[in-house]
């Protein structure tokens, strides 16, 4: 009731955003917007590298660490807990220039603080997130495929084969979920663009932010809708990500 | 052959881990650093001015309002998502896809999309800017987790239990206590885990609907480009009661019945 509440109060801002009647001004002004569109391709690009690249390296490590103890695991699974806007204050002290990094080796061959291409922004979330996925895996995995592998490989079945018939399909569902979870948050929060994002393009979400504090009355309408649109395009890219993977394998 | 290959894989593993455990060594570091320019990779100066800083009343009512808005939100959220959790876990719903589905959709929405959308609904009905108003908009995305993290230790296994109590005579509240909380007792200590960092670290709502009370999130974030020294203060700040929570779970969940 109250996230069905909060979606039928931000579409009636973006429609009526100053009380008066009802009226498309406001999704007009933000379609018709290049620095929108900027944003929201910038924001897809950011949000698709981070869970691709996370996915693909929880995947690696999860089958690495899928046979190593409790002591790998927890090591592993720090950052989990730990706030995306610490994760962001780290990266600004490790990356930024005259940062950790540089101090140790001299100079990063790329810009990862403020850079234009987002790429810093993909390296925090990267970090956050991967191990969120690795201990989703290695939760799905468990005992019981280990068990169902030794019996595939006694039955002669080779590596890749196991790798295709008997792991994969243990860890698909879980890397889906958790990949649609990844992709979702990457689409609305701001604290890790705010800290170490450029200030152009921006991101969905820092755009909606600055409409309000370039016109705190007037821009109320227009963050409710450029947020709406980052809520439609997480919820569309859930149903796909589902339907893709049940298209898969055909269940 | 097999033992080079296992101690290659075991050297992977650790490395893997210590890359992701290292950085945040650092910023234990940079709290007590009160000079540390570059290129030293070790600081000139070790001091308090951080921590001090992170310790001023204006940081500590930040605290106050975060652990607060957590807790309340927690205890909100467990109460309202047990029975759902029960319900879905027990598979007793005709529709439970749908259910779910729906249950879920917050988690999929950016929190500052429901805080801007639940302002508009607090200023109408007399709550915004006030702590119900923030710990309203916390319980849209807290109680998804909880529910979703819940449901686990509920089903077949747990009703064969909670029967066996019967048999033996226990009426419902002792049943409850001696029985179904130390059953799913793992799973609470995750869900409410889970549930209190969502909270703890929120900061897309605490910004739409907080109206300028100060919660921890919102008070760090300008000391990031400013002075990192006390934003590395008020990280550890920010993380203490965080790792305080995993390890109470961590406690909590052990030796289920």
């Amino acid at each position: 009731m109250l996230f069905g509440g909060a979606l039928a109060g931000a579409l009636r801002t973006s429609l009526q955003p100053l009380g008066g009647p009802v009226s498309l001004q406001t999704w007009r002004e933000l379609l018709a917007d290049p620095a929108f569109g900027q944003a929201l391709g910038f924001t897809a690009g950011i949000a698709g590298l981070a869970t691709a690249a996370s996915a693909i390296l929880a995947l690696v490590i999860a089958l690495v660490l899928r046979r190593h103890g409790g002591a790998l695991r927890a090591l592993l699974a720090l950052p989990v807990p730990v706030p995306h806007l610490l994760v962001a204050v780290v990266a600004v002290l490790w990356l930024a220039p005259g940062g950790l990094a540089e101090r140790l080796l001299g100079v990063l061959p790329v810009d990862l603080v403020h850079d234009r291409a987002g790429l810093g922004i993909v390296a925090v979330y990267v970090y956050k997130e991967t191990p969120f996925l690795v201990l989703l895996l290695l939760a799905a995995a468990g005992r019981g495929l280990a068990q169902r592998e030794e019996m595939a490989a006694a039955l002669g079945v080779s590596r890749a084969q196991r790798l295709r018939w008997v792991i994969w399909p243990a860890l698909r569902g879980p890397l889906v979920v958790g990949s649609i979870v990844v992709a979702a948050f990457v689409l609305g929060a701001f604290e890790v663009p705010q800290v170490v994002g450029p200030t152009s393009p921006l991101t969905v979400a820092e755009y909606a932010r600055q409409a309000t504090e370039n016109d705190l009355i007037g821009g109320e309408g227009l963050r409710a809708a450029a947020l709406l649109v980052s809520a439609a395009a997480a919820i569309a890219l859930a149903a796909l990500a589902v339907r893709l993977a049940k298209d898969v394998d055909g269940r | 052959m097999g033992a080079e290959r296992s101690r290659a894989s075991r050297t992977a593993a650790a490395l893997l881990a210590a890359a992701f455990a290292l950085p945040l060594a650092a910023l234990v570091v940079r709290a007590f650093a009160d000079e540390w320019r570059a290129p030293a990779v070790v600081p000139q100066q070790f001091g308090l001015r951080g921590v001090h800083e992170a310790f001023s009343s204006m940081s500590l009512e930040a605290f106050g309002n975060s652990l607060l808005v957590a807790g309340l939100t927690l205890a909100a959220a467990l109460a309202l998502g047990w029975p759902a959790a029960r319900v879905l876990g027990e598979r007793r719903l005709r529709h439970p896809a749908l259910i779910f589905g729906l249950l879920a959709l917050p988690l999929l929405v950016p929190s500052y999309a429901t805080g801007t959308g639940l302002t508009e609904w607090f200023l109408r009905f007399g709550l915004a800017d006030s702590l119900l108003a923030l710990v309203l908009a916390h319980l849209v995305l807290v109680l998804p987790y909880v529910v979703v993290v819940l449901l686990a230790g509920f089903g077949p296994a747990l009703r064969d239990l909670e029967e066996m109590g019967d048999v033996h005579g226990l009426s419902r509240p002792a049943r409850l206590w001696l029985v179904t909380l130390p059953a799913v007792r793992p799973t609470l200590a995750a869900a409410a885990l889970v549930g209190f960092l969502v909270s703890w670290s929120e900061y897309g709502s605490s910004l739409a609907v907080g109206g300028g009370r100060p919660m921890l999130p919102l008070v760090l974030l300008p000391f990031v480009g400013s002075d990192p020294e006390v934003a590395a203060a008020l990280s550890l700040l920010f993380l203490l009661p965080a790792v305080a929570a995993l390890v109470a779970a961590t406690h909590a969940a052990r030796e289920p019945l």
